[in-house]
């Protein structure tokens, strides 16, 4: 690939209700801490793009450009997109064209400033007919175990463990995030607490399989191929970016057990990459449920359809922190996915890529993975928009250590 | 939903979900579409418009809803799924309606997975008082419990009469009931209203029939519990059953609200009658429909003392002069200004007159009119096969049918208030149908309505022979409702929310 983009530095807030602090505080916060890690200045930034999902609606901002011109004392070209993948995927292209060296990627959101109203709001990314039939944020993905079930065939024990394998799916993000800093929850949970929440709800989901709302900010610093080398000794480069959308209206898809834009998503993208699945030991997933991130291991390629549950290993107590599939290891959210690092819709992505950027560096601390001896070399995150209605695929490299 | 172009669209499409066909390769679409994404230009102009209003679906998945978004509160905990139509050419979000899940009753999905469902027509959510009131068909009951699935096909008429008369009719009483004292009467759910009972009752009156809907010239809707004080219940009702031929989207048929207590649809018989036979009005049939969610003041109140009796539910006549099942022989109506019973604008239950409703209110005028029409057409009581009037209470009817020298087998078929309360404009209408639903051909039928205010109209029929041949088309009778063994009963504090409503 010519002129790869690079990111140089990453920042982020922690996730989850930040009550005293407007959407600009988490922002600001967000890009001092990348700023600080590569040592730029905002006047360095040749050009911005900026993701949130509800910001017109919980805090009345319709124009955030605008907001962050304002912030930064910028008159530079922004643009506003609804996810920080969604955002990168721009940022890449005008890298990649030559247009800018050295662009700000940011994501903000700020759920919690309508509490009582965010879940009518979250059925905006839905179609409205699923609304006005009485869908919840939280329907589709139940649908879409109940089709998975069904479709292969999962009875009597198997059921038993398929629905004890995506308590585990929870019980795993919810270690993992004990050692992320930034995480919403920072606590463990059982399976047992997982199994008991969803029989109080008397639904195939409960509370514990689906991502929180939350407040939140991330940033990313974004350079050309030849200015990352003088900023950084270990740029990460952003090898393969690709998207593919699907019909909002879910029930109308063909296929209501799967993601279809994951799955063109991932083939593009590996393809731009000129890796394969295997070559990717480290993944972040957008488990909105714990569903989501079962099926998206197979959408992405690493199990086969109607497989992934079986591969969860280990100890929920004391777990092992990888998927065995086929013998080999998969680190999937480690930084506690979307339903314990938390989930504010327009700024996950950027978590998401903070994570692996961090895993590829060898800078995750506690949640470090390794691929043989080293850090892992290629690391993908899965963003969607919607229920898989956009879906966005990034494979991040760094150069193999000499 | 406060953006009336938004509303106007959505429940355009909504209410009778339509659909659409490609043409050259048959792949179906909910909602309308101008081209089909498989042919791609070639298929412009191609597509026909289907609509899944009179069809049955299936339900493919489901799950429980506990937690619904803010709009829909009201309706406690549901069953939401996806639904298929045409052996899953058409998939579409929906409710399961008509059901009250209990806080921890366990639903077992697999169970009403790939059971056959109606849609029906019910509103959407809950929205201010001051908003229009959103309705949709995305809502669905299933097909092997309290309503059957009817195909509706369109019979050519076989026959003209020289006078006008009743050709279909039909009786909605929903699912649910409250039983006191041996009284049952029915319960709207909480999704329902006079509007959908309308619509309710117009459909089965349509099927039963077997007339073409694009010939209903004028639609009369007779109601004393509109949800709006302006915007009539007709104009949804023709919307929705495309009453008259449809051109764009604006149906050619006359469609108005009447108001009269407990007469507004029984008053408008004789109207319908006359319109459809006269010769240059080009109306070939028209509908009466009768429908509330009778209203009373909680017990205890002032106006309370109408909680022990009020029902729910629509009643709808189709009359004209084809195919006809009882022929219209006369009728008398009187009136007189007596404020026996009257709701001031804006307030939200109605006042009653107490021990002044019997005797100088409604035996006076049932018995005015019914005396006036008698003489008129000189008969006696024993001339008559059946007898029925207004039922404000189980008392009153039996009362006043005997002073008029009516035997209990001339009236008793037609006593429903034990089993649907009063339905206040649908009530003597769903007496009528109970006795059409048992009457051989050539009986005499009198009835007489009676509403506050006050007034009466007194009508005499006289049945045919066709009377019998449709009645094989109408499952859901009267009868079929009132003994429906998916009945369910529900507490005095579960009615009062039900009837309060979205």
């Amino acid at each position: 690939m010519q002129n790869r983009p690079a990111i140089v530095a990453v920042g982020r807030t922690k996730f989850g209700e930040h009550y005293g602090k407007e959407p600009e505080k988490l922002i600001e916060e967000a890009w001092l801490a990348a700023s600080q890690e590569c040592d730029i200045e905002r006047r360095d930034l040749e050009a911005c793009y900026l993701s949130d999902c509800f910001l017109p609606i919980t805090n009345k901002l319709g124009l955030e450009e605008g907001f962050l011109s304002e912030l930064t004392e910028l008159h530079v070209p922004m643009e506003v997109t609804r996810s920080v993948s969604a955002a990168l995927l721009a940022a890449c292209h005008a890298i990649q064209a030559g247009a800018y060296s050295t662009v700000l990627v940011g994501g903000i959101e700020k759920m919690t400033d309508r509490w009582d109203k965010i879940r009518d709001d979250l059925m905006l990314l839905d179609d409205p007919w699923s609304y006005y039939a009485g869908g919840t944020p939280e329907t589709n993905h139940e649908l879409m175990l109940r089709a998975y079930v069904k479709k292969y065939g999962i009875t009597g024990e198997n059921l038993d463990k398929l629905n004890v394998a995506l308590a585990q799916v929870s019980v795993k993000n919810h270690a993992n995030a004990t050692k992320n800093e930034y995480a919403q929850f920072q606590r463990k949970i059982t399976v047992e607490q997982v199994l008991s929440a969803r029989k109080a709800a008397q639904k195939p989901l409960g509370l514990y399989d689906f991502a929180p709302i939350s407040d939140g900010a991330s940033a990313l610093i974004l350079t050309s191929e030849a200015l990352a080398k003088k900023m950084t000794a270990q740029p990460v480069y952003v090898l393969g970016y690709s998207s593919a959308t699907d019909y909002l209206n879910f029930p109308t898809r063909d296929d209501l057990t799967h993601f279809t834009a994951t799955k063109i998503a991932m083939k593009n993208a590996l393809k731009m990459a000129g890796i394969t699945t295997w070559d990717i030991p480290v993944v972040e997933v957008y488990d909105q449920s714990t569903v989501m991130e079962i099926v998206s291991l197979e959408d992405l390629g690493f199990c086969e359809p109607g497989t992934a549950w079986k591969n969860i290993r280990g100890n929920c107590q004391d777990y092992s922190g990888y998927y065995e599939i086929n013998g080999k290891k998969l680190f999937v959210n480690m930084n506690g996915g979307l339903k314990a690092d938390g989930n504010p819709l327009g700024a996950t992505g950027g978590a998401q890529i903070f994570e692996i950027f961090r895993q590829l560096r060898g800078e995750a601390g506690e949640r470090q993975v390794k691929s043989g001896q080293a850090a892992p070399q290629f690391g993908c995150a899965l963003e969607f928009e919607g229920f898989g209605t956009k879906a966005y695929v990034s494979i991040l490299g760094r150069e193999q250590n000499e | 939903m406060s953006s009336e172009p938004i509303e106007r669209r959505v429940s355009y499409l909504g209410d009778r979900l339509k659909a659409s066909r490609c043409k050259i390769c048959g792949k179906e679409y909910f909602e309308v579409r101008d081209y089909c994404g498989n042919c791609g230009r070639k298929s412009f102009g191609k597509m026909t418009s289907i609509d899944l209003f009179y069809d049955k679906g299936k339900l493919e998945l489901c799950t429980l809803v506990k937690e619904p978004t803010n709009k829909f509160m009201k309706l406690g905990s549901y069953v939401y799924g996806i639904v298929s139509f045409h052996n899953g050419k058409i998939r579409v979000p929906g409710r399961l309606t008509d059901q009250i899940v209990n806080d921890g009753e366990a639903i077992d999905f697999s169970s009403l997975e790939g059971r056959e469902v109606i849609p029906r027509f019910r509103r959407r959510y809950s929205v201010g008082k001051s908003e229009v009131v959103p309705t949709i068909s995305l809502a669905f009951t299933l097909a092997d419990e309290y309503y059957p699935h009817q195909e509706y096909t369109v019979v050519q008429p076989s026959k003209e009469y020289d006078v006008p008369g009743i050709v279909g009719y039909s009786v909605y009483a929903s699912r649910f009931r409250i039983k006191e004292d041996n009284i049952e009467r029915s319960v709207p759910f909480v999704d329902e209203d006079a509007v959908t009972a309308a619509v309710e009752a117009g459909k089965l009156a349509l099927i039963h029939s077997g007339v073409d809907s694009s010939l209903v010239g004028k639609v009369y809707v007779g109601s004393e519990s509109n949800p709006y004080a302006v915007k009539p219940i007709a104009s949804k009702v023709a919307q929705v059953l495309k009453l008259g031929e449809e051109d764009e989207d604006v149906q050619g048929v006359d469609a108005v609200d009447t108001e009269f207590a407990c007469k507004a649809a029984s008053s408008m018989f004789k109207d319908a009658a006359s319109l459809v036979n006269y010769p240059k009005s080009g109306v070939k049939y028209a509908m009466v429909i009768g429908t509330d969610n009778s209203q009373a003041a909680p017990r205890g109140c002032p106006g309370g003392e109408l909680d022990l009796f009020v029902g729910y539910g629509g009643s709808a006549f189709i009359f004209g002069k084809y195919d006809v099942i009882a022929e219209i022989e006369g009728w008398y109506s009187c009136t007189s200004d007596t404020p026996d019973f009257w709701r001031r604008d804006g307030e939200p239950f109605p006042m009653h007159g107490g021990r002044f409703t019997g005797e100088p209110a409604y035996f006076k005028h049932v018995r005015k009119a019914t005396t006036k029409l008698m003489e008129r057409l000189n008969l006696q009581a024993s001339d008559v096969d059946y007898f029925i009037t207004h039922q404000p209470n189980p008392q009153f009817p039996v009362r006043i049918a005997k002073e008029l020298g009516f035997k209990d087998e001339q009236y008793a078929v037609s006593l429903q208030v034990n089993k649907f309360g009063n339905t206040y404009s649908g009530c003597s209408p769903v007496g009528l149908a109970a006795v059409l639903d048992v009457a051989k051909p050539e009986e005499r039928i009198l009835i007489t309505s009676y509403g506050s205010g006050a007034g009466s109209d007194a009508y005499l029929f006289r049945t045919t022979s066709q009377l019998v041949d449709k009645r094989q088309r109408q499952k859901i009778n009267v009868q079929f409702q009132a003994e429906n063994p998916f009945v369910k009963y529900v507490d005095y504090n579960t009615y009062r929310r039900l009837k309060l409503g979205m």
